[in-house]
């Protein structure tokens, strides 16, 4: 069986029982009760786990006795020669997933290929429940009986529009408050953004359009400008296109309004509210552009006490353009609305892809009703249909047109009915007899069909995958292969960077952080839009457009706009828009970590937390969690330090203690590589009074100085980053957490990504063409 | 109906007849409703409605003593008996407090607690006394309590010299950290309260598609049950789940469909653009619900507090906030004094409705209590003194008719305390409270 002497339970003895007995099991890890052979198999988590402690140095605790590195080298090779024998000799299993009901974001990308509406209708559904980080996990989706009604309502509405054309909307309004903060002016007034669009005085929102039509634009003036100045320009850019600009003079903006109005077509457009020439026409004392004439001002004659005739005069005049208290010196003009109302003017029916997409059949008869529906139940259950399946929906057809609609309320109908049937909810894949010698059969080609189409665009099949399941050509390798290029390069992959990209990250919940507004007044909607974006374009890059996966870890370029040049200090980022902007000048690099977003989802609303930060390095970038905290850890007293301790200095404290030390000697240095980058990731070099010490030492005696090299050293262990993010993708592809019996397949996986020059593409192909991909557990084990 | 209530349909008050027309926009008088009499006791409903930046006391406050409708009260004069002047009260924590003037005075109105100097996320202000009525009424009604607002709904952010807007956009506090955002999408209000059904839909469109959605169920299940039959034990536990949501959604329709009657007209669409239209709507949105006891429990703020509001429909386009703040200029006081008449007759609007719909023995108003008012008096100095209020609505037994004289620098929580009683709610003290008001004097 061994090939060598087992030197495991000698080590473990000498090492290891005194901590990890009966009596006192650390960690939870009793391996007195673990001796023999057998228990490498059976208790393999534990035995994994003894490996990986050993090799980083974690196990034994420092303050012990360290064994010689021979020994320690003799344990973890014997052990991975083991689990590689068991692994090898493992009956293959690709395991079962369970019924798959489709997810929010499935639901509405499957509602707009069927039908070609977009009307979101998953917009007021529950929240999916999640599972190992991913809310497609067939075992977590339940089906609640609100969650059915809102199935009910939303097939309607869809139906309805791609029948009947969209809902007629009466112009109406919709409102978002601007939550717009302006710091102190700036010390250089010369170079800015002229469109204001990337300075705090603008307010953006992204506002969905629900039809072509016309709209109307009102903002809501706030803020002032000091006494005199020339007026301002307040302007209306929609995604990042003037529309109109005006002029408003006098010192107090409280409350003007302006308007415009405008076509627009349907989506989701980004509105913004911005100040023209922003530092210019202010008095010459600002030291501003274009200062305004020194001329006679409009004052009162005195801020307190009884107005005098001329003061009534003046404010007759001005109105509430003036102050009536003070001569006012502030820059603060801003936003405190904007109301999108609408649509004025709208095109009336359906759209022309929807009706080709419905009516594949041109006649108003009973025969062409029965066709249309066969048709749709055809493509709404994403495989060929019987007509006993198709019947009852025929039926619903004959039935409205019994009660007296007409042919178009019948056919909707009858769609409606197919839109909540499990065939079209749900994915199931049936059981099927094994292959000979094998205790596993392959998925069905449409069933293939599916898993394809709802990993790399969370929606159904389209014909040609369709067409190639039915030919029964699609498991061929050349066709696999010719397909996952294809759909990767399609419109349509945007939603495995969403989905995937932004359940593995989390950078969406940039989202919700919210930042202490005293601690970070740079942080506003314009930033928080700009770090969610350049994450999102990155990560879109390297997956559609097939780059290295360990780009991820240290890329050297990035997508910046204006505001994000100058909150990372990157010169020469010039306007609005998006652009690819090389990194490798920047002290910051690139890659995740020089990421805004996940700086900040790493971090608390009043400081950075090394540990948040290292943790997140640990569970998504090495595959390597920590464990949870033991209970009752004291939190860090915040109140203590006066400043004078730095934060990673007040931290050293809690890893004196070796109990705390074994998980936080691997997390803390991750996050204190990190300090430079303050909670909402601006690059700092103090932390308060004390300068930022960006050392740190991992596992393996590795040292690193600042960001930089911290991420040289993690993409040294890119084996470990490529295990995790196979087993991630896999997780999300398969629907299902991982086992045991996956292993083989990750392994087998992850070691063909090198040679793919760790291209996305490379790791998809390989995951399609698995084992757990292509074949399905025989019999009803559970 | 879309939605699954749960709750035993008798106590839903019927709407008979042809319905109630809540269309866009609010120019038609209301049909009234027959009403089924109640089994239970009579409920009694709460709302405070509330306007901001304070008013021109000397055009509110009546010359002598007694109940006379001044200039800005003049809309409300054709229901004198139904009115309750109440004069003298004060905000007297507002002075106690730190922070923006109007934040304080509206974060702490309906709680007589002392509100917390911050715009940050640790906002900590009292439990307003509309939450406390909330509470009991829960158990009885589909939904606790409407908070509506007309103008800017977020709660973060600075929006009164370093006050919170959780303090100046709403006035209801579930608990002393909990502040409860306003509603100010009459859709979202119309959906919260009657599901997703099309109140445009006449009776036998609305027959068919519940015919239809019936049958689509009936095979829904079929198909369901047929499939699972070919399952094996894991996926057939999944699909389980399936049938038993139709079952409960066909129980949840048979139950409604005793109570076929709901509010006819037009869904809303979002916000009407004429303020006029606007303010009616949210009232009407109330007055529906009052009617069909969905809710016992409103507030509602016809501006947040410090509102910049334009009133270009009445001859005023600056904002409102700066004119409050006159110093004396008559062209200033003018316009202010035309606001503040502006939205007591837009409230006016709110009295006839609960006037005009039969409740029970009698109308929605004898059995409700309708607070009006601000927490600022005179704008101009940020006065909390002798505030701008007055009750509408005969609940617990107030005769109305009449001016109360509050002592002077009472606070208005004796009132609340007042009004608590009235509609059934026991409670010794609230807030800063000193003792009650007796309303019937």
């Amino acid at each position: 069986m061994a090939q060598t002497p087992n030197p495991v339970f000698g080590f473990a003895k000498k090492n290891c029982y005194g901590c990890h007995n009966k009596a006192n099991p650390s960690g939870d890890v009793d391996l007195t009760s673990m001796k023999l052979e057998s228990d490498f198999d059976e208790h393999r988590e534990v035995w994994e786990r003894v490996v990986s402690k050993i090799k980083s140095g974690e196990m034994p605790p420092s303050s012990l006795p360290r064994p010689a590195l021979a020994d320690r080298d003799a344990v973890t090779k014997y052990l991975e020669a083991e689990f590689a024998r068991q692994d090898r000799t493992a009956k293959p299993d690709p395991g079962k997933v369970t019924a798959r009901r489709l997810n929010k974001a499935e639901y509405t990308n499957t509602l707009r290929d069927l039908l070609g509406v977009d009307i979101q209708p998953a917009e007021s559904f529950p929240n999916d429940e999640a599972a190992y980080g991913f809310d497609n996990i067939a075992d977590a989706l339940s089906l609640s009986p609100v969650l059915l009604e809102k199935y009910l309502y939303a097939a309607e509405r869809a139906v309805r529009t791609a029948v009947f054309g969209p809902e007629k909307l009466k112009p109406a309004g919709v409102h978002y408050p601007s939550a717009v903060r302006i710091p102190v002016l700036p010390k250089d007034l010369l170079n800015y953004d002229k469109t204001g669009l990337s300075t705090h005085h603008a307010a953006h929102v992204m506002h969905r359009f629900p039809v072509d039509g016309e709209y109307s634009f009102r903002l809501v003036l706030n803020g002032h400008r000091p006494q005199g100045s020339d007026p301002v320009n307040p302007a209306l850019f929609i995604d990042g296109k003037l529309v109109k600009s005006w002029i408003e003079e006098g010192e107090d903006l409280e409350g003007r309004i302006v308007e415009a109005r405008t076509m627009v077509k349907a989506g989701e457009h980004l509105v913004s509210a911005s100040y023209l020439n922003l530092y210019e026409g202010l008095p010459p004392k600002y030291g501003g552009p274009k200062p305004s004439d020194p001329k006679e001002v409009p004052t009162l004659s005195s801020p307190k006490g009884k107005l005098t005739e001329k003061d009534i005069e003046l404010l007759r005049k001005y109105g509430t353009k003036l102050k009536t208290d003070r001569a006012e010196v502030r820059v603060d003009n801003r936003y405190e609305s904007i109301d999108v109302g609408g649509p004025f003017t709208q095109t009336m029916g359906p759209n022309v892809a929807s009706a080709q997409r419905i009516f594949a059949c041109g006649l108003q008869t009973d025969a062409c009703a029965g066709t249309i529906v066969r048709t749709f139940v055809r493509r709404a259950y994403r495989r060929p249909v019987t007509a006993a399946e198709v019947d009852p929906y025929v039926k619903l057809y004959a039935l409205a047109r019994k009660s007296g609609d007409s042919f178009k309320e019948g056919v909707a109908t009858a769609l409606q009915g197919v839109l909540v049937s499990p065939h079209f909810l749900f994915r199931v894949e049936q059981d099927r007899p094994s292959i000979a010698g094998k205790n596993y059969a392959p998925v069905s080609d449409y069933e293939l069909a599916s898993r394809l189409s709802y990993f790399l665009w969370s929606s159904m099949p389209d014909e040609t995958l369709l067409r190639l399941a039915g030919q029964k050509a699609l498991r061929q390798p050349l066709a696999l292969k010719a397909q996952v290029t294809r759909m990767l390069r399609d419109e349509k992959a945007r939603s495995l960077v969403e989905n995937f990209a932004g359940q593995w990250l989390q950078y969406k919940n940039v989202d919700v952080i919210k930042p202490d507004v005293e601690k970070f007044p740079d942080f506003d909607e314009s930033l928080r839009y700009s770090m969610k974006r350049e994450t999102a374009l990155f990560l879109e890059n390297l997956i559609r457009q097939d780059g290295s996966v360990l780009d991820v870890l240290d890329a050297k370029h990035s997508y910046l706009n204006e505001r994000l040049g100058r909150f990372y200090g990157v010169p020469g980022v010039v306007g609005h828009e998006f652009r690819r902007v090389d990194m490798s000048g920047s002290k910051r690099g690139g890659g995740i970590l020089a990421q805004a977003s996940v700086l900040t989802t790493s971090s608390y609303s009043t400081r950075t937390s090394p540990v948040l930060r290292g943790k997140w390095i640990l569970e998504n970038l090495l595959h390597a969690p920590p464990p949870p905290p033991p209970p009752a850890v004291p939190g860090l007293d915040e109140a203590k330090g006066d400043g004078s301790l730095s934060l990673r200095q007040q931290m050293e404290e809690h890893r004196k203690n070796p109990a705390c030390a074994s998980c936080h000697s691997r997390m803390d240095p991750l996050g204190f590589g990190l300090e430079n980058f303050d909670a909402i990731g601006k690059w700092r070099d103090l932390d308060g009074k004390v300068a930022i010490d960006p050392t740190g030492t991992l596992p393996g005696n590795r040292k690193f100085a600042g960001p930089i090299e911290l991420k040289g050293l993690l993409a040294q262990d890119r084996e470990a980053y490529v295990k995790g993010l196979t087993e991630k993708l896999l997780t999300y592809a398969l629907g299902r957490g991982l086992e045991r019996a996956d292993k083989p397949a990750v392994n087998a996986i992850a070691a063909k990504v090198p040679a793919g020059q760790y291209r996305f593409s490379a790791l998809i192909e390989e995951i399609v063409k698995s084992l757990p991909f292509q074949m399905r557990r025989a019999g009803d084990a559970s | 109906m879309n939605f699954v209530t749960g709750k035993s349909v008798s106590r839903r008050t019927l709407l008979r007849g042809a319905g109630v027309v809540i269309g866009l926009p609010f120019l038609d008088a209301m049909q009234p409703a027959l009403a089924a009499p109640r089994a239970t006791k009579q409920a009694r409903r709460l709302a405070v409605v509330y306007v901001p930046n304070g008013m021109t006391m000397k055009d509110w406050t009546p010359a002598g003593e007694g109940l006379e409708f001044n200039r800005i009260l003049k809309p409300l004069e054709k229901y004198r008996e139904d009115i309750t002047l109440v004069s003298g009260l004060s905000n007297l924590v507002s002075d106690k407090a730190k922070g923006g003037a109007h934040a304080k005075a509206s974060g702490s109105f309906l709680s007589g607690a002392i509100p917390k100097y911050t715009a940050g996320a640790d906002v900590h202000a009292g439990t307003t006394f509309d939450q406390l009525a909330a509470q009991q009424f829960a158990a009885e009604t589909r939904v606790s309590s409407l908070q509506l607002g007309c103008e800017d709904s977020r709660m973060i952010g600075n929006c009164d010299t370093g006050s919170s807007c959780a303090y100046t956009n709403t006035l209801s506090w579930k608990n002393p950290d909990t502040p409860m955002a306003v509603e100010v999408n009459p859709r979202s209000v119309f959906e919260r309260l009657f599901g997703t059904m099309d109140p445009s839909l006449d009776d036998a469109t609305r027959a068919r598609r519940a015919l239809y959605k019936n049958s689509i169920l009936d095979l829904t299940r079929e198909s369901t049950q047929a499939m699972v039959k070919g399952l094996g034990s894991l996926d057939k536990r999944k699909l389980d789940e399936y049938l038993t949501a139709i079952r409960e959604v066909e129980t949840g329709i048979a139950k409604a469909e005793n109570d076929p009657q709901l509010p006819t007209g037009e869904k809303p669409s979002g916000i009407p653009f004429s303020y006029a239209a606007y303010v009616k709507l949210m009232f009407d949105l109330q007055a529906i619900a009052f009617q069909a006891d969905l809710t016992r429990v409103s507030t509602m703020m016809l501006g947040r507090e410090g509102s910049v509001r334009t009133y270009p429909e009445i001859g005023v386009p600056d904002p409102h906030h700066p004119l409050t703040h006159h110093r004396g200029h008559p062209d200033f006081i003018e316009k202010v004094a035309k606001i503040n008449c502006f939205h007591v007759e837009l409230f006016s609007h709110f009295v006839a409705k609960l006037k005009n719909t039969q409740d029970g023995d009698g109308s929605l108003l004898d059995h409700s209590l309708v607070l009006y008012g601000g927490a600022l008096s005179e704008g101009n100095g940020h006065s909390v003194h002798d505030l701008p209020l007055l009750l509408a609505g005969h609940a617990g037994g107030l005769r109305g008719g009449r001016r109360v004289m509050a002592p002077l620098q009472s606070p208005a929580t004796n009132l609340f305390l007042s009004m608590l009683d009235r509609i059934g709610v026991e409670k010794e003290s609230f807030g800063d409270s000193t003792g009650r008001i007796d309303l019937n004097a």
